[in-house]
């Protein structure tokens, strides 16, 4: 684990006063995701992809927020011999939002590939920073998010060097009333890329996915 | 010279005598009499009340009257006249139904004869409130009735033409009976305003009217005003529910700018990993939204926040236009009623 990037981390945590503002809802979301992984080594790599389906929960506790996911799903070789694995996923994250447009994340968030030859697990202690912009005011909203490990470890002999990811998507709001635009329901769409790296150049492994969700509460 | 100065002063004096006579009152002539027929002198007592009685009736009250009536009488009836002492005592209880004669004042002979006129005399004394206002569904004109003895009676309310309006009572009534009146016509609709009459009339044997008491009653609608409806709430209150549409290029550039960045987010996270083309369908959708985003935006943007206000405020004159509604039409349906009597009057059958 990387320690040195820890007060980031910890830094995130005093901007959460500025976000009452924010209401107190409680949310979440179920979908499935069409992931393509990838992974580079000087000696080669491989290429699956597969179908994950998997949900997030947002329970807000004003000032903060906290956001739990889990995702599963079965990885095939595109090309090649490599052999097919299941992928697991889970993450925790406290969220404060410091503006209405902005939401910033800490937590832990883990990952699991199951082969046959053995499981290879993440775990990446991440800080991420989320933007909305709306489209339509309280209809469709595009958001963006980066993240970057700040500690990382794997259960790989070279080690974990670190990570760092992102997202961008667009949520719709299922509209009920014409004129007050308020339904519980929306859809999200959205784009998923990461990287994990591992220590000395030994290689990296990306993770793309196209995740469709309908939703339910607060987004 | 003596004689004459004599006579002088006798004129004067039976001049003044004369003349205090004249100046007394049907009251005091009545007092007058009853001394006389204190003292026992008869004659003298029936020559004054008669006097007295022959008045006409507004110059004598009718107690005054009822008392010179039961002395005169009493007079006659020692007088050895006893046709006359009944006739007078008849005459007492048409004015007077409730009356009661004294028996520590007047010998046995006397009440006596009054309790037999009394049996034989049909007549019925009416007795209301002065004024009576009617404003609930129970309130009633309270009617007493006080006969002289068992009788037939009918009492009726007449319109002012004489027709009749309501009938309150048919039957028998003994020493007293209490009637009440709503205030309605027969139909239940209360009248209009003006003067009616409440007749009792008093049955013989025969079954033939033989004497009405008539009261009149003045009575009038009372209406209670209308309230005013609220005045609309003006348009000055009311926050616009649309805003004006504005050009939509923040809402173009979300869109595309989001587009963009899916479609080189592999590039700056993954480096030279190969990118997958799924993106795109994020890419486009973004796009498509940020597109239908700019017509949207340029269309009028009703502003939920006003919208709801303005429904709390057209709401809150609605319960108040409702109730101020609500309280109209009661006022509509409430009718008051206020009756005012007049003095209760005797007519003898033709």
């Amino acid at each position: 684990m990387n320690l040195r990037a820890l007060p980031l981390v910890l830094g995130f945590l005093p901007v959460s006063p500025i976000a009452a503002q924010v209401p107190r809802y409680l949310g979440g979301d179920l979908g499935i995701s069409w992931p393509q992984f990838q992974s580079a080594s000087p000696g080669g790599g491989a290429k699956l992809s597969g179908l994950v389906a998997g949900g997030r929960l947002r329970v807000d506790l004003r000032p903060v927020s906290f956001e739990l996911s889990y995702s599963q799903g079965r990885l095939a070789a595109d090309t090649g011999g490599a052999p097919a694995r299941d992928i697991v996923e889970g993450s925790l994250f406290l969220t404060a939002r410091p503006l209405p447009w902005l939401a910033l994340k800490a937590g832990p968030h883990l990952r699991a590939y199951a082969a046959p030859g053995g499981t290879e697990r993440w775990v990446l202690w991440e800080g991420r920073a989320h933007a909305d912009a709306p489209i339509i005011e309280g209809q469709w909203l595009a958001y963006g998010e980066v993240w970057v490990a700040v500690a990382s470890s794997v259960n790989v002999s070279s080690g974990a060097s670190g990570a760092r990811g992102a997202e961008a998507g667009l949520t719709l709001k299922l509209p009920q009333s014409p004129k007050l635009l308020q339904s519980p329901l929306w859809v999200r769409l959205a784009y998923v890329v990461d990287q994990a790296r591992l220590k000395n150049n030994a290689g990296t492994e990306s993770l793309q996915s196209v995740v469709l969700a309908i939703g339910l509460g607060g987004r | 010279m003596k004689r004459a100065a004599l006579a002088f002063a006798l004129v004067i004096l039976t001049g003044a005598a004369a003349g205090a006579v004249r100046a007394q009152t049907p009251t005091d002539q009545v007092a007058r009499g009853i001394r006389a027929y204190r003292d026992l002198e008869y004659d003298s007592a029936s020559a004054i009340l008669g006097a007295a009685l022959a008045q006409p009736s507004s110059a004598l009250a009718d107690s005054d009257r009822v008392r010179g009536l039961v002395y005169l009488g009493a007079s006659a009836l020692y007088r050895e006249r006893r046709d006359s002492a009944a006739t007078l005592f008849g005459r007492l209880l048409r004015i007077d139904p409730r009356y009661h004669i004294d028996q520590l004042v007047f010998p046995p002979e006397i009440t006596g004869l009054f309790q037999q006129m009394k049996l034989i005399t049909r007549a019925v004394a009416v007795v209301v409130p002065p004024v009576t206002e009617l404003h609930s569904p129970g309130d009633a004109l309270s009617i007493w009735l006080y006969a002289t003895t068992f009788h037939p009676v009918d009492v009726a309310v007449l319109r002012p033409n004489g027709a009749p309006l309501r009938t309150l009572y048919q039957g028998g009534v003994g020493d007293s009976l209490q009637l009440r009146w709503d205030g309605r016509a027969a139909d239940g609709n209360p009248p209009d305003s003006g003067r009616y009459v409440l007749q009792v009339n008093s049955r013989g044997g025969d079954g033939r009217v033989v004497r009405s008491a008539m009261l009149s009653l003045d009575l009038t609608r009372v209406r209670r005003d209308t309230l005013l409806l609220p005045a609309p709430v003006p348009n000055s209150l009311l926050k616009p529910e649309q805003a004006p549409g504005g050009s939509g290029l923040r809402a173009l550039a979300t869109g595309l700018v989001a587009a963009v960045a899916v479609t080189v987010l592999p590039s700056l996270v993954a480096g030279r990993s190969s990118a997958s083309a799924d993106r795109f369908v994020v890419a486009g959708g973004l796009s498509v939204a940020g597109i239908l985003g700019l017509r949207a935006q340029r269309r009028a943007q009703p502003i939920p926040e006003n919208i709801a206000a303005n429904r709390a405020l057209q709401l809150a004159w609605q319960h108040q236009a409702d109730s101020v509604h609500a309280e109209n039409v009661a006022r509509r349906q409430e009718v008051r009623i206020l009756i005012r009597a007049g003095t209760s009057r005797v007519v003898e059958a033709p």
